[in-house]
């Protein structure tokens, strides 16, 4: 089969934070001391050459990348200082910018003028909107967000918003799909795409590839974080208005719930663990104390520092409410979600964040892929 | 401690490998007065205790023991072992190189080489120099061709039961001998001090020296010995006759992690002489190199490379992880599969050789103001056109001491060494004290 060589994407690349990939001798020592690498799908010698050629083709249609959780036992025992953990984390940026259609996520990655103006856009847009769309009757007596923005109009604009980044993020995801299962896409048939579905929600929750890394604490304090994520995006997506039932409103009225209550148990967990991994991220990235955290690219520190704002100005607004200052509340509201709809709408499809859909849609793809072809072979 | 004792000589050589015992040879041909000093309690360096060499597979002891005679036996020659280099510097226009003679506590010129003490010792220590595989006494001569043929005790490993001085026919023994000040004079010095071989520490994925049945390829070289450990190549582990044996190359060089980013050298060709080696002493056994590149650069190298594949010695370009040892003793390996389709591969051999890289033999550092590259190796300000100056006048190097050299071209270098030297020391006696003040 020909391959195609762009040369133009070690331009790109450089900017995606691929750096000493060229060092690389293809002594293969990251392949074989990877404790994720499998004999057929092994990494990262593969993908640093594929980088160092310009085989984007190559690139766009691997796996691998996606299997790597960045332990950087490669970097350290790199006889050549390639950093070839830095090259995977590269490569996986890129491909974000390859599976995603409209061209975003490739200027997100490449300019951080760009990135911040997005953002910043973004969050005067939110503001705007929200000094200019709300009942103008705010509750003075008590802190009551709800007397300013009813819950059943926030939660409407809530749906359209993950409608939009569900429609952007799974057309990437299908792109994804596309490239890497390539001809055999057609031929899997889809009882087993079926039943492996299982593998995908596995994976998607227990992250337990990660554990195979030689250092557990990365997995742990990511576990950390997408556990807090998500239990708060039920939180604010789905039960933002309480499915109508009173009692599992998360946006709720004056006076809070009894300290004990569930909703208020869930917040606190999604609180305590966003805030704790995402200080043991940032902490580490800025003293630089393990191999992964060696280079930030600009939008590591754009997700960490939304997501800790998002949480920190949440924790304020709780702590509005309960004092019960109206004002303090209103004010804070508007400023947490002037971060958080940016992180959400610009992170979730563009950048960091669409890894939370192609790692599990990955792992999965591959169970199918091997049981496809281990079911060929017997038959 | 009595005024040390003072020695004059023409030059003075540092090390008695086989560059410093080429490099003295040549000058006290000359009629030059030369010292040699040597830190081991017998000359010879390295290269006595390899097996064979490359690319001519000549016996390796039986070309050097021959150069040792000589330099043993020559009159313009005084050889000091068991010394240690403690300063080199330059007082009044001459050199001044003070050693201390370490006490081997049994005398020199008393001993006759009977071994009558080692036999009669009780202690058994792993000897060093067959790689650790064989014991030898604390009372002992470091191998069979050493020269002087001259016990000396491990003081770390005696028990001071008496045996020894007992049994000797010449009293020879004196537990209480004490470290001895030397002072040398000379007017040129040759630095001829070699290698060591590289550490395994901080290399996981070699199980950084704590597995069994992984070795390097001096203890190799000991193991294909006609001389050596079991006489006949087996494992250490368990005595088993090897069917696979595999190699590593690279294995700490052209490596940044443990600070050697240079290439070694000689890794490759020793690598394939102790492959064609192991061909001849096991006709049956598999032989694997796992290489990066193959660096077969010297005359008859690339020939002898090729004869190695020939024979069926199998070339696999990977640089494997060391997975474990199995449950047999056999050492796992893992490997990507570059020449083919690049998938990760175990394989097991019942023996792994790590053919580690060359670091510098000995550090200037608080002995003379020589100075060292980055890699620490004496430094040459002139590599191509005059590799054997240094940056002091009247001081040489020659062979590994100036970094990775084969055996080749260590001897042409210690030839080049002496001939600089010999120079040196000719415009000096015409009185050119001048070339020293201008250099």
């Amino acid at each position: 089969m020909s391959s195609r060589v762009n040369p133009q994407i070690r331009d790109e690349l450089t900017a995606f934070g691929f750096k000493d990939g060229d060092k690389c001798y293809s002594c293969s020592t990251c392949t074989v001391t990877c404790p994720l690498a499998t004999p057929e799908n092994p990494f990262p010698r593969k993908i640093v050459r594929y980088l160092q050629l310009g085989l984007q083709d190559k690139l766009r249609q691997s796996p691998e990348p996606w299997l790597c959780y960045y332990c950087g036992d490669c970097s350290t025992q790199c006889p050549r200082g390639a950093d070839p953990g830095e090259t995977m984390m590269a490569a996986r940026r890129y491909l974000t910018a390859l599976y995603d259609w409209t061209g975003f996520a490739k200027k997100f990655y490449m300019s951080e003028k760009f990135e911040l103006m997005a953002v910043g856009y973004v969050a005067l847009l939110v503001g705007l909107i929200m000094l200019m769309f709300n009942t103008g009757q705010p509750d003075w007596q008590h802190a009551d967000v709800n007397s300013l923005w009813p819950a059943r109009y926030v939660e409407l604009a809530d749906l359209a918003m993950a409608a939009v980044l569900s429609f952007l993020l799974l057309s990437n995801v299908w792109r994804a799909y596309r490239a890497v299962l390539g001809e055999l896409r057609g031929k899997i048939p889809m009882r087993l795409y079926l039943g492996q579905l299982k593998e995908l929600l596995v994976n998607f929750l227990t992250q337990k590839k990660f554990a195979g890394c030689s250092d557990r604490m990365p997995w742990i304090i990511h576990l950390l974080i997408m556990t807090g994520y998500t239990t708060v995006f039920i939180l604010v997506v789905v039960l933002l208005n309480g499915l109508t039932f009173d009692n599992l409103r998360f946006q709720r009225g004056w006076p809070e719930y009894p300290l004990l209550h569930p909703i208020r148990l869930l917040g606190y967990y999604a609180t305590v663990a966003i805030l704790l991994g995402t200080s043991y991220a940032l902490w580490g990235r800025w003293k630089r104390t393990k191999p992964a955290y060696q280079h930030s690219h600009p939008t590591d520190w754009m997700f960490l520092i939304l997501l800790q704002l998002t949480t920190l100005t949440g924790i304020f607004i709780h702590f509005g409410r309960l004092l019960d200052w109206p004002l303090f509340t209103y004010a804070l509201y508007v400023i947490h979600m002037m971060v958080a709809v940016p992180m959400l709408l610009l992170e979730v499809p563009f950048a960091k964040w669409a890894h939370l859909a192609y790692r599990p849609l990955i792992l999965y793809l591959l169970k199918v892929k091997e049981v496809y072809q281990a079911q060929n072979t017997a038959s | 401690m009595d005024k040390p004792s003072a020695h004059e000589y023409d030059a003075l050589v540092v090390g008695s490998g086989i560059a410093g015992l080429e490099a003295a040879l040549n000058l006290a041909d000359q009629d030059f007065k030369v010292a040699i000093v040597e830190r081991d309690a017998s000359i010879g360096g390295k290269m006595i205790r390899l097996s064979k060499v490359f690319p001519t597979l000549d016996c390796a002891s039986c070309i050097t023991t021959p150069k040792m005679a000589a330099a043993a036996h020559h009159p313009n020659i005084t050889i000091y072992t068991y010394c240690e280099l403690r300063s080199l510097e330059r007082q009044d226009n001459r050199l001044v190189a003070r050693l201390r003679q370490k006490p081997r506590y049994v005398s020199v010129e008393k001993c006759i080489g009977c071994r009558q003490c080692e036999y009669q010792c009780p202690v058994m220590v792993p000897d060093a120099e067959q790689g650790g595989f064989a014991a030898r006494k604390a009372i002992y001569i470091p191998f069979s061709n050493a020269i002087p043929q001259k016990a000396l005790i491990d003081a770390d490993h005696c028990i001071l039961c008496g045996r020894c001085a007992k049994v000797c026919p010449t009293k020879a023994v004196n537990y209480l001998e004490m470290p001895e000040d030397l002072v040398l004079q000379s007017d040129a010095a040759i630095i001829a001090t070699g290698y060591e071989v590289t550490p395994l520490a901080n290399k996981p994925q070699y199980g950084n020296g704590s597995l069994a049945n992984v070795i390097t390829a001096m203890q190799m070289e000991r193991l294909l010995a006609p001389h050596g450990p079991y006489n006949r190549l087996l494992r250490p582990s368990d005595g088993k006759q090897p069917d696979a044996v595999a190699y590593i190359q690279c294995a700490a060089s052209r490596d940044q992690t443990v600070g050697i980013p240079y290439c070694s050298r000689v890794c490759c060709m020793y690598t394939i002489k102790q492959a064609m080696l192991i061909s001849g002493a096991l006709p049956l056994a598999d032989v694997t190199v796992y290489y990066i590149d193959i660096r077969a650069f010297g005359k008859g190298y690339e020939q002898f490379f090729q004869n190695a594949q020939a024979m069926g010695i199998q070339f696999i370009k990977a640089k494997p992880a060391i997975a474990g040892n199995a449950v047999d003793g056999s050492v796992v390996l893992r490997y990507e599969a570059q020449e083919e389709d690049g998938r990760i591969v175990t394989a097991q051999h019942d023996l792994v050789v790590l053919s580690l890289g060359l670091v510098p033999g000995w550090s200037p550092q608080g002995v003379c103001s020589l100075a060292c590259g980055a890699d620490g190796f004496i430094k040459t300000p002139q590599p191509k056109i005059a590799p054997s100056l240094t940056e002091l006048p009247g001081v040489f190097v020659a062979g590994a001491a100036a970094g990775p050299k084969d055996i080749v071209d260590s001897i042409a270098e210690a030839g080049g060494a002496a001939m600089e030297a010999a120079n040196y020391l000719a415009t000096r006696r015409r009185g050119g004290s001048a070339l020293v003040a201008a250099a």
